[in-house]
């Protein structure tokens, strides 16, 4: 069916593949930076990867005047007001970001403190406040799950009144996202399956949920192609270089889906078990995935959508042998022999019960607070407390 | 000018006046509703004392404001307040609100057509369509609510005819109290 109407926007500029670190002397350059500022957290810094962006600038003659690694998981505007006087104190003209979705997230709050002025974040915070481009600003993903490098929002928290802002407009995003494989051929196995799973959701809701539209479907179908080939290979050789940077395109292609129609109720329940229980967002995508998708389907919503996954989720062989009436149940069994997979490798929990955070006794709270995220109004599904909390119980176990 | 630009003018001056009307009878019945349906004071009931919510089409209006009660219930705004209110549902331009409004189009697909703008907390906001979704099954027909929302609540028929009649009663009455107030 075609889609009424639609809006789809993604102006970075994607770098990606071998020595793609390489490029970014350049592309300073052709933005009139020569003074970067380079913002990662300690375990990526302690892994040694910022060590490749750096080699790679100085070769070029591009020093970075100043690094701050010290981006903690949940980062704040305490922490965004601390790099952008290290900023203005060392006489940078443009950002780095290299690490994952807090590490990005608060790149994107430094620079707006530091082209726009002040030291109070808050004031840029909602909807289309910004009015002008910012400094130049390039991404460098060291997970392959997030999609940040090419999303128009963040997410800062304001410790002090117990708040997280929300920022949204499309100057937050990077000049480009560099997207080279030896940024995560060192994963862990869990964090590369959580990710992995991570953008997997993104695709899946951005391809069923009610702002599909068909360019977001083709970045999509084509990240879940690359998830579906070539995660359980990176599973079994982490140093496959080439499913390594299949796997970080995939996310990079995920994220410019959902970032363009949205996601659902996975990502609703996600954020409120992510809040309430503390655990990885990733792993609460992988979770909740299957169980959110047959709660739809039993709804009568997003059989053809969810039929025409399969394809890409399993193939052509199985695509075919499989009657068109039962794609849809089929595109979900795939997800879930996936999970099984994974959990053989890396024991990435099934079930909210085998993470061994999550109280039962937590589930109407967990429903509650998911009832009220922006998500769920594009789930194609209506779900009220009941139905949620019949999806946290068949979570459950 | 042309017959055309006639025809067109007629058209967005009949859309504007059904916008405006509608926005007031929603308004209105959001009120009423709030006093009566026990399901819309607990969805307003996380809004602290004094939080107001506004619906208004960009660049200029039309819109209504309602202020939220110590009880929980909604107070309609006569007029847009002056200072910004704590929550604004923005829709783009005129004829998207003639396209939700006349129902073609359901609050979620509106958002998921990127035709509405929040500017606030995006949870009350979800809120407040949950408390717009079950207005509208209370006083459109089944068949017309269907097309805008996501799913129809099961309400039984005679909490569903009573409900909406006392809110179209008391929409009525506001206007027409209205009116005389300006005659």
């Amino acid at each position: 069916m075609s889609k009424g109407f639609y809006e789809f926007f993604c102006p970075v500029k994607v770098i990606a593949g071998e020595a793609a670190l390489e490029h970014i002397p350049f592309e300073l350059s052709a933005l009139g930076a020569s003074k970067p500022l380079l913002i990662t957290d300690k375990g990526v810094r302690g892994a040694g990867l910022t060590d490749h962006v750096t080699g790679a600038c100085e070769e070029s003659g591009v020093t970075m005047v100043a690094v701050y690694d010290d981006v903690p998981p949940d980062s704040s505007t305490d922490v965004v007001r601390e790099i952008a006087e290290l900023y203005r104190s060392s006489g940078a003209d443009s950002i780095i970001a290299v690490g994952g979705g807090s590490v990005i997230d608060t790149s994107k709050g430094v620079n707006v403190l530091v082209s726009e002025g002040g030291t109070d974040i808050a004031k840029y915070a909602g909807a289309g406040v910004l009015k002008r481009p910012l400094k130049p600003f390039f991404v460098v993903p060291t997970t392959a799950g997030t999609g940040s490098e090419v999303t128009a929002v963040a997410i800062v928290a304001d410790k002090t009144k117990g708040v997280k802002l929300p920022f949204g407009s499309p100057f937050l995003l990077p000049n480009a996202a560099v997207i080279d494989p030896r940024m995560t051929l060192t994963l862990p196995p869990h964090i590369t399956a959580a990710t992995a799973m991570d953008a997997l959701t993104h695709a899946t809701e951005a391809f069923t949920c009610l702002a599909k539209n068909p360019l977001s479907d083709a970045y999509a179908t084509g990240a879940i192609r690359k998830i579906s080939d070539n995660l359980l290979k990176v599973m079994d050789n982490p140093k496959d270089v080439e499913g390594r940077l299949e796997l970080a395109q995939a996310s990079t292609m995920a994220g410019i889906a959902f970032s363009n129609s949205m996601v659902g109720l996975v990502h609703s329940l996600g954020h409120a078990t992510g809040a309430i229980c503390h655990l990885p967002h990733g792993m609460c995508m992988s979770l909740f995935l299957p169980y959110v998708l047959e709660y739809n389907l039993s709804k009568g919503e997003s059989r053809e959508a969810l039929a025409e996954l399969l394809l890409p989720l399993a193939g052509a062989e199985v695509y075919a042998a499989t009657p068109e009436g039962q794609r849809a149940e089929k595109a979900i069994a795939t997800i879930r022999d996936l999970r099984e997979e994974l959990y053989d490798r890396c024991k990435l929990p099934r079930t909210l019960e085998e993470t061994g955070k999550v109280g039962r006794d937590q589930l109407p709270r967990i429903a509650d607070m998911a009832l009220d995220d922006g998500s769920i109004m594009f789930n194609p599904a209506e779900a009220d407390f009941d139905e949620v909390l019949s999806v946290l119980n068949q979570a459950w176990n | 000018m042309s017959l055309q630009q006639i025809k067109l003018q007629a058209m967005s001056q009949s859309k504007r006046l059904y916008v405006t009307t509608m926005m007031q009878v929603v308004g209105r019945a959001l009120q009423s509703i709030s006093e009566q349906d026990e399901e819309i004071r607990k969805i307003t009931s996380v809004f602290p004392v004094g939080f107001v919510f506004s619906m208004q089409v960009l660049p200029e209006g039309p819109g209504f404001a309602l202020r939220k009660n110590a009880d929980n219930s909604l107070a309609f705004l006569s007029e847009l307040p002056e200072e910004k209110p704590d929550l604004t549902i923005y829709i783009k331009h005129l004829e998207h609100a003639f396209r939700i409004l006349s129902f073609q189009e359901s609050t979620a697909k509106a958002f998921a057509n990127d035709r509405m703008l929040v500017d606030g907390d995006i949870s009350y906001a979800i809120r407040m369509t949950r408390a717009l979704n079950r207005l509208e099954a209370f006083i459109l027909p089944k068949l017309v609510a269907q097309l805008a929302v996501k799913e129809y609540p099961d309400i039984p028929l005679p909490e569903k005819v009573i409900h909406g009649a006392r809110i179209y009663l008391r929409v009525a009455t506001n206007l027409i109290s209205q009116q005389v107030k300006f005659a």
